[in-house]
């Protein structure tokens, strides 16, 4: 057990790789990252980097989840369409959903299109429910594996367990 | 050196069970040409990206994974050095097939003609990183740089002229991505 229900869900449905890059609305998941066996978590610098290390993490013969804050998104679009959407790679997404009205400046603009963006490319999403993360976790790997796409799991701040 | 023949001569000196990422353009387009192998897996876009995909394949498997890189390409991923650099793994071994430009698009010149890659590679904590200056050493760098410890890195030369440009890999993206992993998830190492 990781301290990190969310997690530990996702680790029971298969996931066997992370990477990614921290949002302090994810502080409970990445800290269960860190405690992670050596090779089983990618602390990427950038977006993009931890979803195209998923795509080699998948090759290998892992379940590869990307984690990131949804500003990560803008960098991330050109690997999900150029990598995962033409080779139909599978790429469960845990991504922290910020840009509520009352959130800062800097959050809303793609915080309030997360949605609109997910639709736009076609990658399935669904709201995380604090309680519920096993069903998350099932979700979110068949979504991905169904056609093999990506697939995002947003994340509000009462829903990092 | 053509770009061609360094890719040609990198391929022939790698084990049948190394597993190759090859850069988006010209290099995956060459590399299928001189020597296609299940084991290689050809980028079409996502520039940027070869060590961070490379990184991830090595961090899961215990083979050799082998990039083959693009000096231009690198320099639009330069975080994947660090990612690399900061987490070692032992059998990474990168590349770069440095023609100082932007081949594909017209042969604009690229920063790498002034930006010391092999020096960016061992300040991001690569264990083993050269610039092979003589057209003549490219074996010999070839081959320490594969006997060296990883995470190593090569920079190497190669001309920019692009005399005999080769074809299209002729494979959907799915089939590249299906026929690489089933090649590493038949044989778990």
């Amino acid at each position: 057990m990781s301290g990190s229900r969310r997690l530990d869900a996702l680790r029971a449905a298969g996931v066997g790789f992370v990477a990614g890059v921290p949002c302090s609305y994810l502080k409970r998941f990445f800290a269960g990252c860190n405690e992670l066996p050596a090779g089983a978590y990618l602390p990427a610098v950038r977006e993009d980097h931890a979803a195209s290390a998923c795509v080699g993490a998948w090759l290998g013969g892992r379940r590869a989840l990307a984690a990131m804050q949804n500003s990560g998104l803008g960098y991330c679009l050109e690997v999900l369409t150029s990598l995962h959407l033409i080779y139909q790679v599978p790429l469960p997404m845990l991504v922290s959903d910020r840009g509520a009205p009352t959130d800062y400046e800097e959050h809303r603009v793609l915080g309030q299109r997360t949605r609109a963006l997910l639709d736009l490319f076609g990658v399935p999403w669904r709201e995380a429910r604090s309680g519920e993360e096993d069903a998350d976790a099932s979700w979110l790997v068949s979504a991905s594996e169904r056609d093999g796409r990506p697939a995002a799991l947003l994340v509000g701040k009462e829903a990092d367990s | 050196m053509t770009r061609a023949e360094a890719v040609a001569l990198a391929l022939s000196l790698l084990a049948d069970d190394d597993i190759v990422v090859a850069a988006d353009g010209a290099i995956s387009r060459e590399a299928y040409r001189e020597h296609d192998r299940p084991r290689t897996f050809y980028m079409l876009g996502s520039m940027g990206q070869v060590a961070s995909i490379a990184l991830g394949l090595a961090m899961t498997r215990r083979e050799r994974v082998v990039a083959l890189d693009g000096d231009g390409n690198l320099l639009m991923g330069f975080g994947g050095l660090a990612m690399v650099g900061g987490l070692k793994p032992p059998n990474l071994h990168h590349v770069v097939l440095d023609n100082g430009c932007y081949a594909t698009t017209g042969g604009q010149p690229a920063l790498s003609r002034v930006v010391d890659l092999a020096a960016a590679a061992l300040g991001s904590g690569y264990r083993w990183a050269r610039r092979c200056h003589a057209a003549g050493d490219a074996r010999d760098a070839l081959h320490s740089w594969l006997a060296a410890p990883g995470p190593a890195f090569l920079d190497l030369p190669v001309e920019a002229a692009d005399a005999d440009p080769a074809p299209r890999v002729p494979m959907t993206p799915e089939r590249m991505a299906q026929r690489l992993r089933a090649a590493l998830c038949d044989s778990r190492t």
